[in-house]
């Protein structure tokens, strides 16, 4: 009989935790109503992103992104947005998307993300606590500073040409840097590069920490590339990566680094 | 203690368990939730960069299919619900205006025709 009633417990135990998970995981979970950006789907994260970049490229408002970013806690933001804007020009979207991604990137390098006060936990009831006050705050909203962003007034022309040897460099590049009349780095601008089996875009600021001016792009040896800013004047053609030789090490493949300044406002 | 008794405690304190296990320590994770679970301040906020972008790009679509992301309803139903959020809180007044406008644009729309009605 003793055994017989061990045997009752364990069972109704068996059975009572099942039915509590039964009833706690697929009858009446923790409802998720209010969540926070973090918590989003890869892929709506990633529209987040792109949407917080149009935001910032309207309004200029570059603390309000910076507190928008900051609540989508992603590790290596940089380097997301710049995929982002990868992407985005791969899928043939507009290319002031692209730009936008860029532009964002870039205010990343100015100053670090404000930490966020009370980070929303995971798998939270409803009652999730205070937010961290949003960008929709009831402050008055002085005029928007936006970083510096070429115009089309004032195209960028080439003023220097510099073949780079770094053999710790680990891809042989053609490297460009966009700066603006005051000799500021200028992110979001376009470059196309076009050689004989294709052609591809690239933006300033997609590595911030490059600078907002800077932007590369990736050589095969062998192949000759023509260069062009979208904002530029002319057309650098010829682009080879050229052999580098370092003292008494093996000759390899070096990169170009092209500087292109804004011309003083007319 | 007959084992009727025994079984009926061991339920209970195997409900309490199972409770306890799936609503404290290892609740449903939402991990991979859409936009429009996101809090009424995220998605108020979510809205007013919809209209940000819209005041510069003026793509009516483009903001249509952002704010498709809150859910099923109209557009429209979830700009106004960003201002009535916005006049509640007491946001600044760029910001209502901003929302505004793209609640006026998408009301020039007009309204779709629901699926089966003749």
């Amino acid at each position: 009989m003793n055994r017989l009633g061990n045997l009752a417990i364990l069972v109704g135990l068996i059975l009572g935790v099942a039915g509590g998970l039964y009833y706690s995981w697929a009858i009446n979970p923790v409802e998720y109503i209010d969540s926070s950006p973090d918590s989003l789907r890869e892929d709506f994260k990633s529209d987040y992103l792109t949407l917080i970049a149009s935001a910032y490229a309207a309004t200029g408002d570059a603390d309000r992104a910076r507190a928008r970013l900051a609540w989508v806690q992603i590790a290596d933001l940089a380097s997301t947005l710049g995929r982002l804007a990868q992407n985005s020009l791969a899928d043939k979207r507009p290319d002031a998307e692209a730009r936008a991604l860029a532009q964002l990137a870039a205010i990343l390098g100015e100053r670090p993300l404000p930490l966020i006060a009370s980070p929303t936990p995971r798998g939270a009831a409803t009652t999730t606590p205070a937010p961290p006050s949003p960008t929709f705050t009831p402050t008055s909203s002085p005029s928007p500073t936006p970083s510096p962003t070429a115009t089309a007034s004032a195209p960028f022309s080439l003023s220097t040409k510099e073949a780079i040897c770094d053999p710790a460099l680990q891809e042989t590049q053609i490297q460009i840097l966009v700066l603006d009349a005051a000799g500021f780095g200028v992110p979001g601008v376009k470059a196309l590069v076009v050689w004989d089996a294709g052609q591809d875009i690239f933006f300033t600021g997609l590595k911030p920490e490059l600078g907002p001016g800077f932007a590369d792009f990736t050589m095969q040896e062998g192949v000759t590339y023509s260069l062009q800013l979208s904002q530029g004047v002319g057309l650098e053609t010829g682009i080879t990566a050229e052999s580098c030789a370092d003292g008494d090490s093996e000759p390899f493949a070096g990169s170009w680094l092209f500087t292109y300044q804004q011309s003083a406002s007319p | 203690m007959g084992t009727t008794s025994r079984l009926l405690i061991g339920i209970f304190f195997g409900l309490l368990l199972g409770l306890l296990f799936g609503w404290v320590i290892r609740p449903v994770e939402y991990i991979d939730t859409a936009p429009e679970a996101l809090r009424d301040d995220f998605r108020s906020d979510y809205v007013l960069m919809v209209a940000e972008a819209y005041l510069v790009d003026r793509d009516l679509e483009l903001a249509r299919y952002r704010l498709a992301s809150l859910g099923s309803h109209p557009p429209l139903n979830y700009t106004i619900e960003a201002i009535d959020y916005g006049v509640e809180n007491d946001i600044n007044h760029i910001d209502l205006q901003t929302l505004n406008q793209l609640a006026v644009d998408l009301r020039s729309i007009p309204p779709e025709p629901e699926i089966g009605l003749q």
